[in-house]
Parts: C-alpha cells; sequence; structure tokens
C-alpha cells in the first residue's frame, strides 16, 4: 500500500477532505489511502505518485500540471472509461485506476523508445509515412491502432443512464470565482433570476486556493451570499460547454447535459496558468502556480518538497511564500522582471531561498521526474547553471478562459500591454467580468463583477443603466494594475520542448511545418494537429499564435487566432445523446398483432405487422377466402368547406368538382416539377366534407404540404385537420369480404346499394365507421374506419363474424404481393424523385385541362413529348428466379453492357406461380409487350419480358362482384 | 440555437419549427411565363447574403407557416409576420 502521509499536510484553512474518513482505490494495482474530499490526482499526489499516464506520441512520462482540468497530463483509465481527469474526478472507495498509453507499465513502457527516433517522426508524419506501397496499408493500420488513440474503450460496458434537463433564466453567470460572485449578487439584487455555474466542488474561484494580495483587502464570503439569495441557484460541479445565439448554453453535471436559455449572460471564468516552453517542459514535478496552490489548501497536500519558483509577477512569490508555510524548502525564486519592478515580496522568503532577478528557466532536469533546474539569466549568453529540487512551479502569466466569448461572438484582441487576449467588443447581452476580461486584483474584480450584473439587469429593463464614468473608471483602474503575464512564451534550448502536450507537438515541429508552407493559424492547426487534443488548446492556443507570429514575421494580432467552437470541454457522446427518446408510434391493434404471431416491421415511426408467419398462405386466403388487415398507419385528412374541390383541384392531378356525395377517386399528387409526391383516395363524404387518405410514411408531410398552400394563398372556405390517429383502419379483401361485414350490419351491401368505389357511413357490430370499397389487393374490399378506441373491438367482431369464411390476418408483406399482382404502384418504392405520373403509367389520372394545378406546367410538357422512360410490369423468363428491387436493366452492346433500366418492385407470384414486377425501361422498348430484356444477377444477364397492366384479374372483374 | 417568434405563440426554440425555405413566389400563371422565370421559380435559390425574407412552420406548436426576416450571416431575426391578415390569440392581425 502506498503511503499516503508523505506528502499530506496538517489539516488546511478551507481544504476540502474529510480527514475522519479513509478509504483506497487502486492505482496500476496498488492500493492507495484517500480520503473523501480526494480527486484521484490528489490521493496519488499525498502518496508520492507523481508520474500518472505516458504521452499520446512519444509516451514520455507525465504527472499532474495544472490541477485544474485543462492541462491532458492527467488522463487516466478508470474502470472501463478511458480519459478520466485525475485532477477533477473525485476519489472512491475501490475504483480502479490505471495509467494510459502504457505497456507493459507506466515505468517500463515499450514504446517510449519513439521519443528515441523522433527526429524519424516529424510533424506530418501520419500523411508522409504510411502511404506507400498500398499493399501494406493494413499492416500500417494494425501498427498505427495499437500506437494511437487515448484509453482503451470495452465495447462490452454496459450503456450508462443519462438525461437532459432545460433551463431557463433572466441571468445564466459562467463560473462562480469572485467575479461571477458578485455579478449574481448584484443582478438577483435587481430583481433577476440568476442562475450560476461552476465547475468545481463549491464555488468561490481562486479565493478557495489562492493566497490573497495585500491590496485584496478582506474576502467576503460571497458563495455563502450567493447560496443565502432567493433569486440565485448554483450550479456546482457544472461546466458550460458552449454558447449559441440568442443566449442558448449548454451545460454538462455529471451524466446530466442542461440546455439554458439566459436573457443575458454573464462570462466570469476566469484564467488559467500558462506554460512556459522550456527543454523537458512537461517533466513530471513541473507544475503551474494553480497546481501547487490548489494540492496545499484545497488538498493538504505538498507539491514537492524543494521548489523552484519561475515567475515573473508578483503572485508568484506569494505562492513561494506559501509553500514555504507549508514546509516546503523553497530552494529558489526565478523571476524575469529587474527587482525595481516587483512588489515588495522579497522579503517574505526563508533566508537560504536563492533569488534570481532577470532570470528564467532554460531546462527541466531529470531521469523521469524534477531533479532539478537549469538557470539562466534572460539576455546574457551565460552557461546555464543547474539547481536541484524536485517541484518546478512556472507561474509566468495567464491565459484568460476566453473559449465561450469567442462561441457568443465576442470580438477579443491582444492587447500588448498586458501581454494577453482581451475582449473589447461584446454582443449585445454579453457580458464579461473578472480575470477573463483582464482584472487582476480582489477590489478590481468584484467591481468588475457588480458592474456586469448591474449591465446585465439594465438589459433587462429591470434596472437603469449603470453611469458611463464608471464604466470608463473601471477601465482605468485595470490598465494601471500590475503586469501579471509575462509576453516571453519560450526560452532558448536544444532538447525536447513540448508547445502541445496532447499530441505531443514541439515547438520544432511548428517550425517545421511554418517552413512546408502551413503558415496561416488555422492551417498549421489542422496539419499539425495543435490544439486538437483533450486540451482543446487551453496549453498550446496563445503559445502557438505567438511563435507563429515570430515566425511568419507578423504581429500577433495580424495572425489571428483559431475559431473557438463547441464544446469547450471534453465530452462524452452519452451526455449530449441523452435518454434514449426514439419514438415509436404503434397501432391501436399492437398488442393483437404480436400476441398473434406476427413478424413486426419499422415503416417510418410505425411498427407493422410484416406476416403472420406465411405470406403466401396470407396472400391465399385473400384471393381464395377472406382476409384481414391493419392499415391504421394510412394518414387521414378531413377537409370540411365549401373550397374543398378548389383545393383538391389545384393539389391533385385528378378532377374533383363532379365527384358525387357518396363516392370514391383514387388521387395522385405532384408538386410543381410534376414529380409524384403521394397517392391516396378521396372520398366525398357531404357536400363539404372529404376524407383523404396518404400513404402511412407521408401523412406528416402532406399535412403541411396542404397547410403551406392553404397559409399563403389558397386557403379560401376550406379547412384541413390531420385526424390521422383518431381513426384506425382496415381492409378486409376477398371474394368472401361482404359475407363477413353483413354479419356486423343490417345495411344493403349488395353490388347496386354499395358498388365499387363508393363510400358509406355503417354501425358495424354498433360502431359508427366509415366504411370504403376500393381495392388495392385486386379482390371485393372494404375499407373500414373506425375510431381508434373501438378498434380493437371492431377488429376481434370482424375476425368473428369471418371465423365460417375462412378469415385469416394478413400482413405487408401479403399485401405487398397483391398489390403487384394487380400491378398497383407504391408512392416511394416504384417512382422516385423523378418519376412523373404519365411516365408511371397513371397518365388516365392526370387531367391536363383542368385550371392550374401542381405540375400542370411540366406534365405538358411530358404529356407534348411522350416520356423517356416508363413503368411497366415484367416477367422472367427463367422460372424461380426473383431478381432483387434495385437491380439494373442492361443492354449488352459492342463496348459493353449499357444501363437502361432498374428493378423497383419483384416478387414470386403464389397467385401466378411465377416471378412478377415492375421495373423502368426506355420508352419504345416498353411500349412493346412481350419484348425481351435482360437483368443484370450476379454478374449473368437474366431475360425478363416487357408485361402490360395487372398481372392478375386485368379487366378488374373481381372487384366489382 | 436562435429564438424565433412565432407570430402567433411567442417566442420559441427554433428546435420547435421546421424551416420552409426563401420565400419564393409561385407565378399566378404558370402556363404564361417563360421557361426562364419558371426555372428560377422552381430551381434557383437566391442563397442571399444579408437579410433573407423565408417561410417557417410551427410544427410542435400552432401550426402556423409565417415569414420571417432573418439575417443569413449573423442569423438574427428582424421580424416575424404572417402571409395572410389573421388574428393572433390577443385578437391582432399579424401581416407584416
Amino acid at each position: 500500500m502506498l503511503n499516503n502521509a508523505l506528502y499530506r499536510l496538517e489539516p488546511q484553512a478551507g481544504e476540502t477532505i474529510d480527514r475522519a474518513q479513509t478509504f483506497t482505490f487502486t492505482f496500476e494495482g496498488r492500493a492507495v489511502i484517500a480520503h473523501p474530499g480526494d480527486t484521484i490526482a490528489s490521493a496519488l499526489a499525498a502518496a508520492g505518485v507523481h508520474v500518472i499516464s505516458r504521452s499520446f506520441k512519444y509516451h514520455r512520462p507525465r504527472g499532474v500540471m495544472c490541477m485544474a482540468g485543462h492541462c491532458p497530463n492527467c488522463l487516466v483509465q478508470v474502470g472501463d472509461e478511458p480519459n478520466v481527469r485525475a485532477c477533477q474526478t473525485p476519489a472512491e472507495p475501490d475504483m480502479v485506476v490505471k495509467p494510459q498509453n502504457v505497456w507493459p507499465s507506466l515505468k517500463k513502457d515499450a514504446m517510449a523508445f519513439t521519443g528515441l527516433f523522433s527526429r524519424f517522426m516529424p510533424v506530418g508524419f501520419y500523411y508522409k509515412t504510411f502511404i506507400r506501397p498500398q499493399a501494406m496499408w493494413p499492416l500500417f493500420e494494425r501498427i498505427l491502432r495499437r500506437i494511437a488513440g487515448l484509453g482503451k474503450v470495452n465495447p462490452a460496458t454496459p450503456p450508462d443512464r443519462y438525461d437532459k434537463q432545460y433551463l431557463h433564466t433572466d441571468v445564466a453567470v459562467v463560473g462562480g470565482g469572485p467575479a461571477g460572485l458578485s455579478a449574481a449578487l448584484a443582478a438577483a439584487e435587481q430583481g433577476a433570476t440568476v442562475s450560476l455555474f461552476d465547475e468545481n466542488p463549491q464555488p468561490g474561484g481562486h479565493w478557495r486556493y489562492a493566497l490573497p494580495a495585500p491590496d485584496d483587502g478582506p474576502l467576503p464570503d460571497l458563495a455563502a451570499q450567493a447560496e443565502a439569495h432567493p433569486g440565485i441557484t448554483v450550479y456546482p460541479e457544472t461546466t458550460v460547454l458552449s454558447c449559441y445565439e440568442d443566449n442558448w448554453l449548454s451545460a454538462r453535471r455529471g451524466n446530466r447535459l442542461f440546455k439554458i436559455r439566459a436573457g443575458a449572460v454573464i462570462f466570469a471564468t476566469g484564467a488559467y496558468d500558462r506554460p512556459l516552453i522550456f527543454d523537458n517542459d512537461e517533466l513530471p514535478g513541473v507544475r503551474f502556480g494553480g497546481a501547487a496552490q490548489r494540492l496545499l489548501r484545497l488538498y493538504g497536500v505538498q507539491p514537492g518538497k524543494r521548489a523552484i519558483v519561475v515567475t515573473a509577477n508578483d503572485g508568484g512569490w506569494r505562492i513561494a511564500a506559501g509553500l514555504q508555510a507549508a514546509g516546503v524548502s523553497v530552494v529558489a525564486v526565478v523571476d524575469e522582471r529587474p527587482e525595481s519592478e516587483a512588489g515588495a515580496v522579497s522579503h517574505v522568503l526563508q533566508a537560504d531561498a536563492r533569488v534570481f532577478w532577470r532570470h528564467t528557466i532554460r531546462a527541466a532536469r531529470g531521469a523521469g521526474a524534477v531533479e532539478g533546474a537549469d538557470i539562466a539569466p534572460l539576455d546574457a549568453q551565460v552557461r546555464p547553471q543547474f539547481i536541484a529540487g524536485d517541484l518546478i512551479v512556472i507561474n509566468i502569466g495567464l491565459t484568460p478562459a476566453n473559449g465561450l466569448l469567442y462561441q457568443a461572438q465576442t470580438k477579443i484582441s491582444y492587447n500588448e500591454d498586458r501581454a494577453e487576449f482581451l475582449p473589447e467588443t461584446l454582443p449585445a447581452g454579453v457580458f464579461a467580468a473578472g480575470r477573463v476580461a483582464g482584472s487582476h486584483a480582489g477590489a478590481t474584480e468584484l467591481a468588475e463583477g457588480r458592474l456586469a450584473g448591474r449591465q446585465a439587469a439594465a438589459f433587462l429593463g429591470l434596472a437603469p443603466a449603470p453611469p458611463s464614468a464608471e464604466i470608463t473608471a473601471l477601465a482605468g483602474q485595470k490598465a494601471a494594475g500590475p503586469k501579471r503575464s509575462s509576453a516571453r512564451v519560450d526560452v532558448p534550448g536544444s532538447q525536447k520542448r513540448f508547445v502541445c502536450f496532447c499530441e505531443d507537438v514541439t515547438d520544432k515541429d511548428l517550425e517545421t511545418a511554418i517552413a512546408e508552407g502551413f503558415d496561416s493559424i488555422e492551417l498549421l492547426k489542422r496539419y499539425s494537429t495543435i490544439s486538437m487534443g483533450p486540451c482543446q488548446g487551453k496549453m498550446c492556443a496563445a503559445n502557438t499564435i505567438h511563435l507563429c507570429a515570430r515566425h511568419t514575421g507578423q504581429s500577433v494580432a495580424q495572425t489571428g487566432t483559431t475559431t473557438a467552437r463547441p464544446p469547450l470541454a471534453p465530452v462524452s457522446l452519452g451526455v449530449l445523446a441523452g435518454q434514449n427518446m426514439e419514438p415509436v408510434k404503434r397501432t391501436a391493434l399492437d398488442a393483437w398483432h404480436r400476441a398473434n404471431g406476427a413478424g413486426m416491421m419499422v415503416a417510418g415511426l410505425w411498427m407493422r405487422p410484416e406476416h403472420y408467419g406465411n405470406p403466401p398462405a396470407e396472400v391465399q386466403a385473400v384471393r381464395e377466402r377472406v382476409g384481414l388487415i391493419d392499415v391504421s398507419t394510412l394518414g387521414k385528412l378531413q377537409l370540411t368547406g365549401p373550397g374543398a374541390p378548389d383545393f383538391l383541384d389545384r393539389i391533385y392531378v385528378n378532377k374533383w368538382q363532379k365527384l358525387g356525395v357518396g363516392r370514391v377517386r383514387y388521387g395522385v399528387m405532384c408538386n410543381d416539377e410534376g414529380v409524384v409526391m403521394n397517392d391516396g383516395v378521396t372520398a366525398r363524404l357531404s357536400e363539404t366534407t372529404w376524407y383523404t387518405t396518404t400513404t402511412s410514411s407521408g401523412a406528416g408531410a402532406i399535412f403541411e404540404w396542404m397547410q403551406w398552400w392553404l397559409q399563403s394563398g389558397w386557403g379560401g372556405e376550406v379547412h384541413v385537420t390531420n385526424i390521422s390517429e383518431v381513426n384506425a383502419a382496415f381492409n378486409l379483401a376477398g371474394p368472401r369480404a361482404r359475407a363477413v361485414l353483413q354479419k356486423l350490419t343490417d345495411a344493403d351491401l349488395l353490388n347496386e346499394a354499395f358498388p365499387y368505389m363508393h363510400v358509406r357511413h355503417l354501425t358495424l357490430a354498433g360502431v359508427a365507421c366509415m366504411v370504403m370499397r376500393i381495392g388495392f389487393t385486386g379482390e371485393l374490399s372494404y375499407e373500414i374506419h373506425c375510431p381508434t378506441g373501438a378498434a380493437h373491438y371492431v377488429w376481434e367482431r370482424l375476425l368473428d363474424a369471418g371465423r365460417d369464411f375462412g378469415i385469416a390476418p394478413f400482413g405487408v408483406e401479403a399485401q405487398r404481393i397483391l398489390r403487384l399482382e394487380k400491378a398497383h404502384i407504391i408512392v416511394g418504392q416504384d417512382t422516385d424523385a423523378l418519376s412523373d405520373p404519365i411516365s408511371a403509367d397513371m397518365a388516365w389520372a392526370v387531367k391536363l385541362d383542368k385550371a392550374d394545378f401542381l405540375g400542370q406546367r411540366p406534365l405538358r410538357q411530358v404529356a407534348q413529348d411522350g416520356p423517356a422512360q416508363r413503368l411497366v410490369g415484367f416477367t422472367m423468363a427463367r422460372p424461380g428466379l426473383v431478381p432483387d428491387e434495385g437491380l439494373q436493366i442492361v443492354r449488352p452492346t459492342a463496348a459493353g453492357p449499357e444501363i437502361i433500366g432498374w428493378v423497383t418492385s419483384s416478387r414470386h407470384s403464389p397467385t401466378l406461380n411465377q416471378t412478377i414486377g415492375l421495373c423502368w425501361l426506355p420508352a419504345p422498348l416498353a411500349g412493346q409487350p412481350g419484348a425481351t430484356f435482360t437483368i443484370r444477377m450476379n454478374g449473368k444477364l437474366e431475360e425478363a419480358r416487357v408485361h402490360h397492366g395487372p398481372f392478375y384479374d386485368p379487366q378488374g372483374d373481381r372487384l366489382r362482384i | 440555437m436562435i429564438l424565433l417568434n412565432c407570430p402567433n405563440c411567442g417566442p420559441r426554440n427554433v428546435q420547435e419549427f421546421r424551416f420552409g425555405g426563401e420565400h419564393n413566389p409561385r407565378p399566378a400563371a404558370p402556363l404564361a411565363v417563360d421557361n426562364a422565370e419558371w426555372t428560377d421559380y422552381l430551381f434557383l435559390k437566391a442563397n442571399k447574403l444579408g437579410v433573407q425574407k423565408e417561410w417557417w412552420y410551427h410544427r410542435a406548436g400552432c401550426r402556423l407557416w409565417f415569414l420571417a426576416e432573418r439575417h443569413t450571416q449573423s442569423n438574427q431575426v428582424l421580424k416575424t409576420y404572417c402571409w395572410t391578415a389573421r388574428p393572433n390569440r390577443e385578437g391582432e392581425t399579424c401581416v407584416e
């Protein structure tokens, strides 16, 4: 077991751990002791484990560097989950933590040799290397998959549960530091409802761990005030991932995704430590100032035993003093400023601490972890001196956390004076405060937060706008304060110097890429993959811009920045997906179908019975006796009003004015390109009431299509209601259908009283139904529409009534065969986005002589020119051969086979015992019944014959019995 | 995600709506126009950079088709209104 007392301090004020309890988890198989409140990284640091993982490309040892969830150096595998940030993830009892990118072990990694060959792995390595010979690609792939990638995914991992929550708020405050908290309080005091999001377990920001500056004054407990304010809701451990138009934010807490609509947004996102580029700049033991302070103050852990502090501001001196107070020996403070620019800070150090003014670090030294640092003066070519120590604290400046401000379309520019990218022009309703906006001292952060809170309230009309003099005064206060960031991004050196820790990109790689011509910042990013790793540019983006500017001879402002895109922080796909909410539509008879052996199929959103075990037998039942199919999925629209026939005339190619009450007509709907959109039957129920059915899949779209024409000018005296789910529908089909139906009603069903293509209101087994006599299957058939609530009852009464007649339920597959035997088309199956009704063998429906209708102009042209391709039936010469739908029809030519058409539908017809189908053919060929052509099946050409009209009952006598 | 102001229901997430394309009026007499004008109506979109007049449908709401004037670069919606004079819930007509 690892001893956690090695680096653990006495209790610290404000620490987050509960020392009363301890538990263990394992890291690489060894037990680690932790307290509740520890993160994986803090517990490992307490136990003196400084190497946590290995890097992506060169497999270099890496350890906790930022302790803030920004850098990629502490990514570990926890159980089945890869890429877990050890510094942010709470340690839990019995957690199984493993390092990443190691084999066989963290200490002895076989791939670390890649570092030795790194000169052969230049930038763009993959683009340049694994190209030829092509025969080697499978081998290359195996090698690359072994080397590349972060962590391991176990495909057997059971899916986790995820959800989403919508939030609405007047003001959203992102960041719970001093600026964010004071902004939230100021806005709430003006009456705004405020939601404050902070990624840490408690709000407080850098005040939770940073040692106060002398001019900060006493720190008010803003977090407690915010928690207590009724207008403020605090969301801890919540990371805001993105900001879109109209202040629409997304945020993640655990497995939950928040979608937030805010009236105004205040970004108080703070800043993170900026790395300095020097030799071995990521050796474990190199930590940022923020990491050193977090370990000390939040977890009571010494970040090292002998510290070398590298700084360019007074904050570094406060960190040195804090380390010293915690029993860490401060060996040296290396400040790049002249002593004259520093505040009164140096006296706080122990007597034997060495102080270097106008010096900086040149290299971290050590095998696997820091053993010391090379220190050299800034401007002299002096040989560096080595100073021993096990901790190098880098505190040379801050990068404002402005990713979300960029996403919010803020104009951000490089401020030469302060050596930082700072917001310049904010969009309406977006505000920035605190360290992200350039505030440095506590008093300024508080003032700017309060100002932003009042501005947000004013934007929402809740308060008067703050006077502009106040805004100007604050800007002056910010500009006059001490500089916190150095303009220096690197120092001279000769060894590995990483700009990007995620993908192991060195400054040399960037120089090479720029020399190769990738000299615009966006190209440089894509080619070198810099800023594309897990840190998403937080560590490297600012430094890359500086290096690019230097190598191209441009200013930082001219170089520009890469576009900031969501998400700001890595997010698992499960969080974005949320619950499995795919809607499924089931008919009222769904349970009956399943209980009676139906094989169900997906049809759009609907579940439909494909068959009840034996489609040919179901076909036979319909042809010889009687069958019943659930067609509740049909779209059903009711049109009311005297304008209905005029409207139907415009959107169908058919004529409707003279359709009598009680009659039914098949209709085809086209768009203005003359392409078939939908088909179905329309019944005239009364002078002013019409009932239209659409295809199952087209119901929603056709309703919206009709609404569009109604609401954009064709809406005189007609109203359309979508009653697709109000009514269920069944088709009772077969020569005995009348006899079955007659058992449920006293109405006269004889052919003279209720002929083909007529509609009647009938009471069936006591239920008021609308019944249409139509014939998709080619047999005497009744389409029965009844209220969905009565569907199950009517269905069972029909089956009861049909028992003596040999009734059988039939599914979609049998229906497809039945309709194909009649050569009835299915829109979308036999037609596509170029099919017009004249070419699709439905010229009889197109009434070109009526007044304006959708498709009239192009259809007139088709009628005049004649179709180029036609949809016709076919049979196969060879028995038993059924070509797949979609196969090509080809004509052999001297130059090779020429594609002249394609198969749209094909089945074996049990009734005719032969293969039948529909296909598109060139019009001259399609016009000759019996003409032969060839279908390409499995590389062979199989002979087929053109067939005109229905294959079964061509005169339609069986429909009219 | 932008907020879209349905003339009938007020501001809603754009997710509730279906985009209906550019406002592209159909020639009043299709048989009377020449091929160029007909082709223009059917196939040629302006694809404007700037304020575009376009159709939206409140699919998950009141089922109103309405017009919006939206800047295609900033995505800012300047105004929304009905094609025909119809009263909304407050009895106000919502035409331009």
